[in-house]
């Protein structure tokens, strides 16, 4: 199979699973007992948050383990809220749907919540920030890169509006660790989520980064593991892998990324080149394997079952459906019309890409689209 | 030929070994199973939703190592389905959902959403069966089990829906399906019989999940005999039907049945006179012919009146609105309005038109 959705999920890095394995062997105690046994596990854990801290520039007491971006995401947005009574919470309209669901809840709740608009190329509109942080914002959360498209946002200077006004500012990197440099201090936030399975690392751990000082109030109540924001006995053996995986991804971070850019690159060239009525979403700033393309005409779900039935997997970001198909909020949020988002496919390349699967990738798609196109009337 | 075939699968025996036989055929196949309704509104039964189906379909497909997807058609299913089904019975008629379900749903939906990917045709694991005519349209033919045959709720379906439209279980009887499953190893061959009633929770009828889906009130009224004496009360008519004995109160006469229902005055009558129920004459409405021009002189054939009814001997004359006056050459019981009669030359199906 020619895998090209490395932005739904990744596969486990080889030596992660090493990591992993001796974990599993080696070390079954839990973290939290007295005794040597409990001590081993323990400094598994340690070690881990600490290669997880390297890969953002935290300290390693600023990381804590959760079950995934998901959990990090509602841990930010509903700790927040919890701990800052009454408090409005500011969201972009392009988060995930684990950002945007917690602040829909909070909404329903009666908290005050605004939702940011973005331009056509899906960057949050800053000056809109501008105007609606006041000292009675106690969050704001801007993804570093979006799912669907790539987009890079100003996280940094978000950052700066925020905190000038004591908001916290909160940055989804789920889709960003591991493609892109990260650092908390120079980007300025106080919450930062991200996940263990979109870097080569297994499913079912990820971290929320939480910022000396920072106030949050668990959502989750019954021990007094992770800084008491998430109870419950520590997943060791997926947190090791997380931690090695960190640890991979911060060593060949650069050339990953500039060697899977050369063949993104050359992916939409060759696309854009061979198939008429194509275009680019997510304008130029986005991260360096990620490739939403829109085809005249056509449906990304055909598109997408198509390359399926050839071997080749990809995503369109919506469900099958019938009817009233919820195409890709995003896309939506971008300005696109129903048809248009719905015409739409996302490509996402990663470390196992290679050159010949670009030239395989490049036949398919073409294949894929005369396919459809010639039964089209 | 090795053809790339949709194959429809619910998660039950039929459609699986129609599914396999298919991919022994040497077809390509991509699997579908239709969601109809959200998990969340499926009253508390387990296989309301299709969870259970879905994750079956899924298994199945991946034996026999081809593609599975989840369609979801619940707001389709809502609208082109339950709605009409609600208003029927809100106008005092008994609806027949799975042959809508078939004509805008497995064969509407279903076909346009196979169209799209660049692919003609959708199976099914109906027992029905296609043969090509003469002219080079398809006949719909009942399927060879008498004792399963689906053509009844096919019988809607346009030519152009039958033209790609497959049945690969049609010349199976149930017991050889099963074999075949078994045989194959296929983890769907012990599945329990799916019944007609689709979506409805246990205890409950279908009529009374439909009036607390859509929120309507349910209109209680007078239950009348002949004469229009008053013997009872009901809480809502829509759970009646014609020719139905349960759930009256008893009379002078030790049995009675419902043999009218009034959406005007919300009156249910009723008759102890069985003899009242039976009835030689009706008129099918919004007819769907198959076999040619509506016929233009008058017509013997058999009707079936209801699913799971021997079909009776009848003469049609076609009306000048398009709809047909079919009288029976016996008087039949309880000829219900909105169920179909379906039209057949011996096992040939010749269309369905609404009862009146």
């Amino acid at each position: 199979m020619l895998y090209a959705d490395y932005n739904a999920t990744t596969p486990l890095d080889p030596e992660v699973r090493a990591a992993m394995n001796e974990a599993l062997d080696g070390s079954f105690g839990n973290p939290s007992s007295m005794h040597s046994a409990g001590q081993a596990a323990r400094r598994l854990v340690d070690r881990a948050r600490a290669q997880v801290a390297a890969l953002i520039g935290a300290a390693a007491d600023e990381i804590v383990f959760t079950s995934g971006g998901t959990e990090a995401d509602n841990l930010a947005v509903l700790g927040t809220a919890e701990a800052a009574a009454g408090k409005q919470i500011v969201a972009s309209a392009v988060e995930h749907k684990a950002v945007l669901d917690p602040c829909a809840y909070l909404q329903k709740q009666g908290r005050a919540v605004t939702f940011l608009p973005v331009d056509c190329d899906g960057r949050a509109d800053l000056a809109a920030l501008e105007a609606v942080v006041k000292p009675d914002v106690a969050l704001v959360s801007l993804m570093l890169a979006n799912n669907d498209t790539g987009t890079l946002q100003r996280v940094a200077e978000a950052a700066r509006i925020a905190n000038a006004c004591g908001a916290l500012m909160h940055t989804d990197a789920v889709q960003a660790a591991g493609k892109v440099p990260i650092d908390v201090k120079t980007l300025g936030v106080s919450l930062l989520s991200f996940s263990s399975h979109k870097i080569h690392g297994p499913k079912g751990v990820g971290a929320l980064f939480v910022r000396y000082g920072a106030r949050l109030a668990s959502v989750f109540h019954g021990g007094r593991q992770e800084r008491l924001l998430r109870p419950g006995t520590e997943n060791v053996p997926g947190i090791v892998g997380f931690g090695k995986a960190c640890d991979l991804a911060r060593t060949r971070l650069l050339a990953d990324a500039r060697r899977v850019a050369q063949l993104r690159d050359h992916f939409e060239q060759q696309i854009l080149a061979s198939i008429v009525g194509t275009r680019i979403n997510g304008g130029k700033d986005r991260l360096p394997n990620t490739s939403n393309l829109a085809f005249a005409g056509l449906e990304g779900e055909a598109i997408t079952i198509n390359l399926d039935m050839m071997g080749m997997a990809v995503s369109t970001g919506a469900a099958c459906s019938s009817a009233d198909k919820t195409p890709s909020h995003v896309l939506l949020a971008m300005g696109q019309s129903a048809v248009e988002a719905r015409s739409s496919v996302r490509f996402s390349f990663g470390r196992d890409t290679s050159d010949e699967d670009i030239t395989r990738a490049i036949a398919l798609v073409v294949q894929a689209v005369n396919l459809l196109r010639g039964v089209r009337p | 030929m090795s053809e790339r075939i949709v194959i429809a699968m619910s998660g039950g025996v039929d459609s699986s070994v129609a599914a396999a036989m298919l991919k022994e055929q040497g077809h390509t196949l991509i699997g579908v199973t239709l969601k109809l309704q959200e998990c969340h509104d499926a009253h508390g039964s387990k296989s309301c939703c299709g969870v259970d189906g879905i994750t079956r379909a899924r298994e199945v497909a991946g034996d026999l190592g081809f593609p599975h997807y989840v369609l979801d058609c619940v707001k389709d299913f809502e609208k082109l389905v339950l709605e009409p089904a609600w208003q029927e019975y809100a106008s005092g008629r008994t609806p027949s959902p799975c042959l809508s379900c078939n004509e805008k749903v497995k064969f509407g939906l279903l076909l346009d959403w196979a169209a799209r990917l660049g692919i003609p045709r959708v199976a099914t694991g109906h027992y029905a069966r296609l043969e090509k005519g003469e002219d080079g349209r398809p006949k719909l033919l009942r399927g060879h089990d008498a004792g399963k045959d689906q053509s009844y709720f096919l019988a809607g379906l346009t030519l152009d829906q039958l033209d790609r439209a497959m049945f690969p279980v049609g010349h199976l009887r149930k017991p050889e399906v099963r074999d075949w499953a078994k045989e194959s190893g296929l983890p769907t061959a012990e599945t329990p019989e799916s019944q007609d009633a689709c979506l409805v929770a246990p205890g409950e009828s279908y009529a009374e999940m439909l009036r607390k889906h859509f929120d309507a009130p349910a209109r209680a009224g007078e239950i009348v005999d002949e004469a229009g004496k008053v013997v009872g009360q009901h809480d809502g008519f829509h759970v009646y039907t014609i020719g139905q004995r349960k759930g009256l109160p008893a009379g002078a006469a030790s049995r009675r049945w419902v043999k009218a229902i009034s959406a005007e005055t919300g009156q249910v009558t009723v008759t102890s006179d069985a003899s009242e129920l039976v009835a030689t004459d009706f008129i099918a409405k919004q007819v769907n012919w198959l076999a040619g021009n509506l016929p233009t002189q008058p017509l013997s054939c058999s009707v079936q009146v209801r699913y799971r009814h021997p079909s009776e001997p009848a003469t049609i004359v076609a009306q000048t609105d398009g709809s047909l006056r079919v009288t029976l050459k016996t008087p039949v019981k309880a000829i219900t309005p909105g169920q179909a009669a379906v039209f057949y030359d011996g096992d040939r199906t010749l269309g369905r038109g609404w009862i009146d």
